[in-house]
């Protein structure tokens, strides 16, 4: 298997959000968030849940575009993908951007105009 | 204190900073149609007046034509000047998704100059509440995220 098995791509925000309701999930994607890049086994260890169900939970993150994972030797590493949770936040984060540029903007008109 | 406030629910988006200007100086900056046109957007039918509705013409994105309907709904003279933000169409993800936000502008004069504060209130989450209520320990994450995206998006 190649060492990055999967390109990210940015999903629709409805298949984040609903990859992200499930608590157990979500919980999940913390503990990735958390340890940087882990593995099934970890993940699984002190869980209280199978290590099939954390698998198919990484799945459907990995969907959602939230994680990625780099296999290296027998293990796979599981980390998140820093663009993933793009679709919740871009649209705000598109305005704070806006913003932040019109009071940059809005300084320079006011050294002009009142030097 | 600069900075995306991120909160459950709706969030808004606060940018506050000091300018070394009257307050005066600032308010004819956020009220004269042509100076908005020179640091935010031209207007279109904008006066300073409780009720007053004006347009800001932006990118079309699919059934939304791009326009974004305002509306006066406070202007106190070098104080305070609120206005509503409407935008958007259903049909929409991400740019261009409805909008109906309130911008309020609050001048405070301060030693040196004035303090600008910027309110965009009324952004609502998704439906899921919870995915934002339960994510406190990922929240450092994620607004590290934010700050390396808001670099990329523009």
């Amino acid at each position: 298997m190649a060492n990055m098995k999967s390109m990210p791509q940015v999903a629709p925000l409805d298949i984040v959000m609903r990859s992200l309701a499930d608590p157990t999930r979500r919980a999940v994607f913390e503990r990735i968030a958390r340890a940087d890049e882990t593995t099934v086994a970890e993940l699984t260890a002190g869980s209280g849940v199978t290590q099939s169900a954390i698998s198919q939970h990484l799945r459907s993150l990995k969907e959602a575009g939230l994680v990625v994972d780099r296999a290296q030797g027998r293990n796979v590493y599981y980390r998140v993908e820093q663009k993933g949770l793009a679709p919740l936040v871009d649209w705000i984060g598109h305005y704070g951007v806006f913003w932040r540029k019109r009071f940059a903007n809005l300084r320079n008109l006011l050294k002009d105009i009142d030097p | 204190m600069n900075g995306t406030d991120l909160k459950t629910d709706t969030q808004q988006i606060v940018v506050d900073e000091v300018f070394p200007h009257a307050p005066e100086t600032i308010w004819k900056t956020l009220t004269t149609g042509e100076l908005i046109g020179r640091w935010l957007m031209a207007p279109t039918g904008f006066e300073p007046l409780k009720g007053k509705r004006f347009t800001f013409q932006t990118k079309p994105a699919g059934a939304w034509d791009g326009v974004i309907q305002c509306e006066v709904l406070e202007a106190v003279p070098n104080e305070r000047l609120a206005y509503a933000w409407r935008s958007g169409d259903e049909g929409n993800v991400g740019y261009g998704a409805p909008l109906d936000t309130v911008v309020t502008w609050t001048l405070t004069k301060v030693q040196g100059g004035t303090r600008l504060r910027l309110v965009h209130a009324g952004f609502v989450t998704p439906k899921n509440d919870s995915a934002f209520d339960s994510m406190s320990g990922a929240w450092p994450k994620v607004v590290e995220s934010v700050g390396t995206l808001a670099g990329e998006l523009h």
